[in-house]
């Protein structure tokens, strides 16, 4: 599997939903960080882009 | 190859986080320091009085000292409370260079997540499919959230904030989850379930404060809704589009 170039589809679906799970909670992670978290220093950094995409800001 | 998939969605939502940095700067930014300039010495000032200040640069007469040492209420708490520099906590000196790496964490953030969603139902996102995958993400993440609590300035009136981002999630899930059902499902009963959920969230009511009085001019609030809007349709169908161009150059051509 690391060294054959696999398909999406030729790779075991386990594997894929695994993956899936897997970007979806980093991307979440990373989502929550700039838009969401509390953190004084997280929201002072993130602000106008929080203000931007409309997230729930202050 | 799932790693090289991964990879991709994180190049093309890297590249999209710097590419609206400018369109941040040229849109959207300069509408929230004009908002600031309310928040910082115009709030508890009767509102005819604000309304009757032209639009744009004028404001930045009203200094603090203008207003009679007014009850002055600085809406961002932490920031105003004294941090490093001028009250700001912010992890960089340049406000610019904030918003470029927020840009990019939120780039990477949602370009994973579309290619989460994609991976998960089994479809591929590419070049000639990329806008529509964008458009949804628009739907689910911008415009559905925004019908109940509009893009926001500094200094507006809000509710409490963990009631508003509870009140966010759940219409964003809702939505997506009701899109994936109407879209990519055939059952008849799963499309008609996908629609109630799109609806459903606007059901019950957006968390609103019980006082609506705002420092902040009206048209300016909407000129910064609008522009919030869309600016975020700009950066899904281009998130969309790169996400399909990545996948078509780096994973494999076909599902």
């Amino acid at each position: 599997m690391t060294t054959d170039t696999n398909q999406i589809a030729g790779t075991a679906s386990s594997t894929r939903v695994a993956t899936g799970l897997f970007a979806l909670v980093l991307g979440a992670f990373f989502v929550w960080g700039a838009g969401f978290a509390h953190s004084a220093a997280l929201h002072d950094t993130a602000h106008d882009v929080r203000h931007a995409f409309g997230f729930p800001c202050h | 190859m799932l790693v090289r998939y991964l990879l991709a969605a994180l190049a093309a939502g890297l590249f999209v986080g710097v590419l609206m940095t400018p369109i941040h700067y040229l849109k959207l930014v300069p509408l929230i320091e004009h908002a600031e300039v309310y928040e910082q010495g115009g709030h508890g000032i009767a509102p005819t009085h604000e309304h009757q200040a032209s639009l744009v640069s004028s404001a930045y007469a009203h200094g603090l000292s203008n207003h009679q040492a007014g009850r002055v209420i600085l809406v961002h708490g932490p920031a105003a409370a004294g941090g490093e520099e001028e009250g700001d906590a912010s992890l960089f000196e340049s406000r610019a260079l904030g918003t470029l790496t927020a840009n990019l964490v939120t780039g990477a953030g949602f370009a994973l997540m579309l290619g989460a969603v994609a991976l998960l139902t089994g479809h591929r996102i590419t070049l000639r499919t990329g806008a529509l995958w964008g458009l949804a993400g628009f739907a689910a993440i911008s415009l559905a959230p925004a019908l109940g609590l509009p893009p926001e300035l500094p200094a507006m009136p809000v509710a409490d904030l963990s009631t508003r981002q509870i009140w966010w999630i759940m219409t964003v899930v809702m939505t997506a989850a009701g899109l994936y059902c109407l879209v990519l499902r055939r059952q008849p009963v799963v499309r008609a379930g996908g629609a109630l959920l799109l609806v459903v969230p606007h059901l019950f009511a957006a968390p609103h404060p019980a006082d609506l009085s705002s420092p902040i001019p009206p048209t300016l609030a909407a000129e910064f809704a609008v522009a919030s809007l869309a600016t975020g349709a700009l950066f899904w169908v281009l998130l969309g589009l790169s996400l399909g161009a990545a996948m078509d150059r780096y994973v494999g051509a076909e599902a």
